[in-house]
């Protein structure tokens, strides 16, 4: 492994963390696919926070505001300089996401324990069933730039037609549009297969090893910039189906290659395949507007 | 509904969120494995597509009662725990009463509290996949009578 990541403090090794479980200034918290994981056992000390219920309103689809950001980081015991590190199931998924909203509201020291719920269990280090309950701290917004990281549908299809990059991490079949909503559950479908047109397939699973680890940095440059041709200096979107599994990429893109401009579109296809007279391409190939 | 998974929802419905998280943990925990015999059936054709988690569902016919064997990774209680649910609920349930299960069965079992509404379709793949194959296994099973006749 010749090459470094761009910005290595932004993952942390099990052993850190382990080392870290009693550190006043670092907070774990883990987020999880499955609701009931966390309660099964936790690493000591983690706090849970849930990426549907807690992290986005329940009523618009959006995140929540910024008083209950600030209600939700005290609640944790989470201060506005405090290192927070994300972990959980599906290889980080959600504890990407979950990084990624945090960085909605502008938190500064965010970072994703390498391997996640699964190598930390594998490794037989130490679990509880115990939760916490920290101390409330004070936490205040203080400068948030969404816009630097999010993408909304009218920005991506600026970006699209324009042929800027960008990347579709969903599974090949549904970038082909041969997979389309599930039968019978309207509220998780699209009504419409495919992709944004320009947009490759990258599915977000390639950026890491079986252990749910996180490639070296060679590795994720031979697949971003090797072999779908991408630049640090591009302007970049990614997207899946609700923007958990992009985030994922965002993470990589923006974190572990430390290209600086990179955005999640996390309306993804539940939006973008729901739109009228939006542009889709059908297939393997990329396509163009 | 079949008076043992009644009584599951009953017990699940006077919870709070949290003592419904244990619940359902406790109900993946218990969950026998596949009996050696059934093994094999770790397949694809017994596996429910709509789950992310590797789930498989077993489906044997018994006179007029249903035998229902499951497996599920404890890793995905929340899946685990839904299959468990089933499996004590309706393991010797009739052919009838499996295929009449209310259609709202996951929303009753209070799955959208824990989850949030985006997060129980495999639930529902679940418990569609679970008759529709209660469904096949009858009617093979009818069919084998009527040669046997």
């Amino acid at each position: 492994m010749s090459g470094t990541y761009a910005r290595p403090e932004a993952l942390v090794s099990a052993d850190w963390v382990q080392e870290h479980l009693n550190d006043p200034k670092v907070r774990i918290v883990e987020t999880d696919e499955d609701a009931a994981l966390y309660h099964m056992g936790h690493i000591p000390g983690a706090v849970e926070i849930g990426w549907h219920l807690q992290l986005q309103d329940q009523l618009r689809r959006d995140y929540i505001d910024v008083p209950r950001f600030e209600a939700l980081c005290s609640a944790a015991g989470i201060a506005n300089d405090t290192t927070v590190v994300f972990y959980g199931d599906n290889a980080n998924w959600w504890a990407c996401y979950a990084l990624w909203a945090f960085q909605l509201f502008g938190h500064k020291d965010c970072r994703i324990m390498d391997g996640g719920y699964a190598l930390w269990k594998a490794e037989g280090r130490p679990m509880t069933t115990e939760i916490p309950s920290p101390t409330p701290t004070p936490y205040k917004v203080q400068k948030a730039d969404e816009a630097a990281i999010r993408a909304f549908r009218d920005e991506v299809l600026a970006h699209a037609k324009a042929g800027r990059p960008m990347i579709d991490v969903r599974s090949p079949d549904e970038y082909t549009g041969k997979k389309l909503h599930m039968e019978g559950y309207p509220q998780e479908g699209a009504l419409r297969g495919g992709h944004i047109p320009g947009a490759r397939s990258v599915p977000w699973k390639r950026a890491i090893n079986a252990d749910g680890t996180f490639k070296s940095a060679d590795e994720l440059q031979a697949l971003y910039e090797g072999e779908i041709g991408m630049k640090p200096s591009d302007d970049v979107v990614a997207y899946c189906r609700i923007g958990e599994r992009s985030s994922h990429t965002w993470f990589v893109l923006k974190y572990l290659l430390g290209y600086p401009k990179v955005r999640n579109y996390d309306g993804s296809w539940t939006e973008w395949g729901n739109l009228v007279r939006v542009p889709i391409a059908l297939g393997e190939e990329p396509g163009k507007i | 509904m079949p008076a043992a998974l009644d009584e599951i929802i009953e017990e699940l419905r006077d919870t709070d969120r949290q003592e419904r998280i244990e619940l359902l943990i406790d109900m993946a925990k218990r969950l026998p494995p596949l009996p050696d015999r059934l093994a094999h059936f770790k397949d694809e054709a017994h596996r429910v597509p709509e789950c992310q988690s590797p789930v498989f569902l077993v489906v044997e016919i018994d006179g007029d009662r249903v035998r229902l064997f499951a497996d599920a990774p404890i890793e995905a209680p929340t899946v685990r725990g839904f299959v468990a649910i089933l499996v004590e609920g309706l393991d010797g349930a009739t052919v009838e009463e499996i295929l009449t299960l209310p259609s709202d069965l996951v929303e009753r079992t209070g799955m959208p509290e824990i989850l949030g509404m985006l997060r129980v379709r495999g639930l529902h793949g679940v418990l569609g996949r679970m008759k529709m194959m209660v469904a096949r296994a009858a009617a093979v099973d009818a069919a084998s009578r009527d040669r046997a006749n």
